[in-house]
């Protein structure tokens, strides 16, 4: 067992990382040791990620102890660079967090400067002063590569700027100069953002923080009305909304939401967290309140703008999709379906159900005409999976049987209707799957089923029935 | 008759109030007045969807009420798809009859049912007469989220019908929760049918309730009157009005023709034959076993010495 971190006091001490446990408690026998948790770390991490996100929405992780921001066009309005760095460290030293930081413009000296020197600005022609007398584990190298230039005599960064470089590269290979450049700002060095990125984001900072439902949803409403210019000069409508809720103490709501079909209108944004907000009622915890709400419009489509008509159909439309959206943010998507048909005889595969939210604004109704072969009736409900019937005399060889026993009960067959044969897709079952016979038989008591028979009689192994249908 | 304008205000004012105890529509009530004393046969308002069936839209008083709660139940699950059938129908002849309008049809279905007779297939429902891109399933997980569903559904008026599927009596489900959504039917002008699939009967709000069983589907004719061997035509249901304003209980065979969207009485399908009645045990009954003691022997003359003298 080793040391992988220290607190100041143990700093102080004069214990080191990855000293042994055994000889760090001989130096101080009181020592506190808590074993390490990556996943907690990293959810620590993620919380403080998303805490970041009031700065910028492109937050990305570096390791597992760092972040990068980047704050370009954002920096103005928390009153410059130097404010912002203020404002955030000040903020994590207050919730607990020891933190250090720096802003340049590459992250791969910003990295430097937080952990290696004093951080702060950076500005672009004190660069290279900066990262001079930094050590060379600065750049973000491999640990033998460091040791490598230490055993040369390299020890600090300015040593390297002023090597030649082609030997350099021989020696230790191309990285090394990909990350002095990009320390240096010479080369393009990207962010990735950890979440995807909101085309269009707007948010509210509150002086005294809210906590009921009504005063967020009402907040909303007018968050969504300062996004509906922007909306309305990119003659776009949101599909997709994330609602962010920063509550006083750091942590970080995400609420999403989608609609059927492009929104603009404030009223019906809002309408749509207030039925996600009664369905993660239990999760969201308001604790002290929230002082930032963020409305992201993740996903936006061409929005069509359509002159009413007299007759009020349009209406119609509008509280049908208000309706799906309403289904949809209250119990998941997946609740609400609409149908579409695809062309395959299979009946199982030839209906798909859609989540009505994503089915309403498509449009593109599949052409009727893609079905005109002659089949005969289809029963009105058909089974998830077809059940296996027992069947115990039936007319060879491909004949409806006789009598079948079904959940226990004993069915005498009055009338049939068959068979009609479908024999699988061997496209995308391969060849080995059976034909099937369907029947539509109606027992001695009126109830109407489809049945068929897997195989034929006569062949290894035995044909099989079963149930894949009721009709009316 | 003639009649003094005091005799025929009053004559409104209880026509009126009736119409309230009623709870139909005071509106049609006072229209019916103004039309004359020509009775019951000509309410036939745009609120009613008549079945084309004079036996049965006479005792539904003009049809089906559009604004408000109906119930459908089946006594058994192996019913289900007759109820199923009923409700689709009842559908597809109100899809047929709005022409210009447009909305979909709503099936909130039950999570049992769903696993006991499967959901409602797409196919099947255009050739039953449905029109499938109008249709709209919906499949809550609880009994609270199916009634919220309907309730909102019903609220939105977005929906032609809209169609409440539930097994059984369930306790969260009882008069209370019919009331609500009765009243929110008539206030949004739209109509909920709900469907009791196997369950009782119970006491509930809606304005009828019909019991919908199978019966053995038409016969399909060919052109020259012979009967088309090896197939099987038409769905008739045996229906049974079990709650209305009228009293006599009524009861009919019911064939819905799917091309056409329409209903048609048949009489008892003649070639049907009775739902029997199996028991449990099939198979000849036996005689008596023959080893068995026989039938007791008179006790007096073995127990009663004569009497000793």
């Amino acid at each position: 067992m080793r040391l992988t971190a220290l607190d100041e006091a143990a700093e102080a001490i004069g214990l080191k990382k990855n000293q042994g446990v055994a000889e760090a408690r001989a130096i101080y026998p009181k020592l506190d040791i808590a074993e390490e948790d990556l996943g907690a770390d990293r959810r620590l991490l993620d919380g403080i990620a998303d805490w970041c996100d009031r700065y910028t929405p492109l937050v990305a992780l570096d390791g597992p102890d760092g972040l990068f921001l980047d704050i370009t066009g954002s920096s103005h309005l928390f009153g410059g660079e130097n404010a912002l760095l203020k404002d955030i460290l000040l903020r994590l030293f207050q919730m607990g967090l020891d933190a250090r930081g720096a802003i340049s413009s590459a992250p791969g000296l910003s990295w430097a400067a937080s952990r290696f020197g004093s951080g702060g600005v950076i500005a672009d022609e004190e660069m290279e002063q900066v990262l001079a007398p930094l050590p060379v584990a600065s750049l973000r190298l491999a640990e033998n590569t460091v040791a490598a230039l230490q055993k040369l005599g390299l020890k600090r960064v300015g040593d390297i700027i002023a090597a030649p470089r082609a030997p350099l590269a021989r020696r230790f290979g191309a990285h090394l100069l990909l990350r002095l450049d990009q320390a240096l700002g010479r080369d393009e060095e990207p962010v990735s953002p950890r979440r995807p990125v909101a085309s269009l984001s707007a948010e509210r900072r509150l002086a005294e923080p809210v906590q009921t439902e009504e005063d967020i949803l009402s907040l909303t409403g007018q968050i969504a009305l300062s996004l509906k210019a922007s909306l309305e000069e990119r003659g776009a409508g949101g599909r997709a909304f994330e609602l962010m809720l920063f509550r006083v103490d750091g942590r970080v709501f995400r609420i999403a939401a989608g609609a059927s079909q492009p929104l603009r209108d404030p009223k019906r944004i809002a309408a749509l967290f207030s039925e996600r907000l009664q369905a993660v009622h239990d999760d969201l915890d308001a604790g002290y309140g929230f002082e930032i709400l963020r409305l992201n419009v993740m996903r936006h489509e061409a929005f069509d703008a359509a002159q009413e008509d007299f007759d009020g159909d349009r209406q119609k439309d509008v509280s049908l999709s208000t309706f799906v959206d309403r289904v949809s943010a209250r119990l998941g998507a997946d609740c609400l379906q609409s149908f579409h048909m695809r062309e395959s005889h299979v009946p199982e595969r030839a209906v798909t159900a859609v989540p009505a939210i994503d089915g309403l604004s498509s449009g593109k109704r599949p052409a009727a005409s893609g079905f005109s072969w002659s089949r005969s009736e289809r029963p009105l409900r058909l089974f998830r999976q077809p059940e296996s019937v027992e069947v115990s005399a039936a007319e060879v060889p491909e004949g409806p049987p006789e009598s079948f026993r079904w959940r226990r009960i004993l069915h005498r067959v009055c009338r049939s209707q068959g068979p009609e044969r479908l024999a699988m897709e061997w496209w995308i079952d391969g060849t080995d799957v059976r034909a099937r016979d369907y029947f539509r038989i109606e027992d001695d008591t009126g109830h109407r089923f489809w049945i068929y028979r897997e195989g034929l009689y006569g062949q290894m192994p035995p044909p099989r029935w079963f149930m894949h249908g009721v009709f009316a | 008759m003639v009649q003094t304008p005091m005799t025929r205000e009053r004559l409104f004012a209880l026509r009126e109030e009736i119409a309230r105890l009623e709870g139909s529509s005071v509106a049609a009530a006072r229209q019916e007045a103004l039309a004359g004393e020509s009775g019951h046969a000509k309410r036939k308002d745009s609120h009613r969807l008549s079945l084309d069936v004079p036996a049965l839209d006479g005792a539904l008083e003009g049809g089906l009420p559009l604004d408000g709660l109906c119930e459908i139940r089946s006594q058994l699950m192996r019913d289900a798809p007759a109820v199923t059938g009923f409700a689709l129908a009842l559908a597809a002849l109100l899809q047929r009859k709005a022409g210009q309008d447009r909305s979909p049809v709503l099936w909130i279905s039950d999570t049992v049912t769903a696993m006991e007779t499967g959901i409602p297939y797409a196919l099947g429902l255009a050739d039953f007469g449905l029109r499938p891109e109008r249709f709209l399933h919906a499949a809550p997980r609880r009994l609270e989220e199916a009634l919220w569903l309907a309730e909102t559904a019903v609220e939105s008026g977005a929906f032609l019908v809209s169609i409440l599927e539930v097994k059984g009596n369930p306790a969260h489900f009882g008069l209370t929760e019919s009331r609500r959504l009765s009243l929110r039917a008539r206030a949004a002008g739209r109509p909920l049918l709900l469907l009791r699939q196997s369950a009782e009967e119970e006491a509930s709000s809606a304005a009828f309730r019909f019991l919908v069983e199978p019966a053995p589907a038409a016969i399909r004719f060919l052109p020259d009157r012979s009967i088309l061997g090896g197939s099987i035509g038409n769905p008739v249901f045996r229906l049974t009005l079990e709650k209305s304003r009228n009293p006599a209980p009524l009861s009919l065979f019911l064939e819905w023709n799917p091309h056409d969207r329409q209903f048609f009485s048949v009489n008892k399908p003649e070639h049907a034959r009775v739902p029997l009645k199996r028991a449990a045990h099939s198979g000849p009954h036996l005689s008596a076993s023959a080893d068995r003691p026989d039938s007791p022997q008179d006790m007096g003359p073995v127990l009663a010495f004569d009497q000793a003298s």
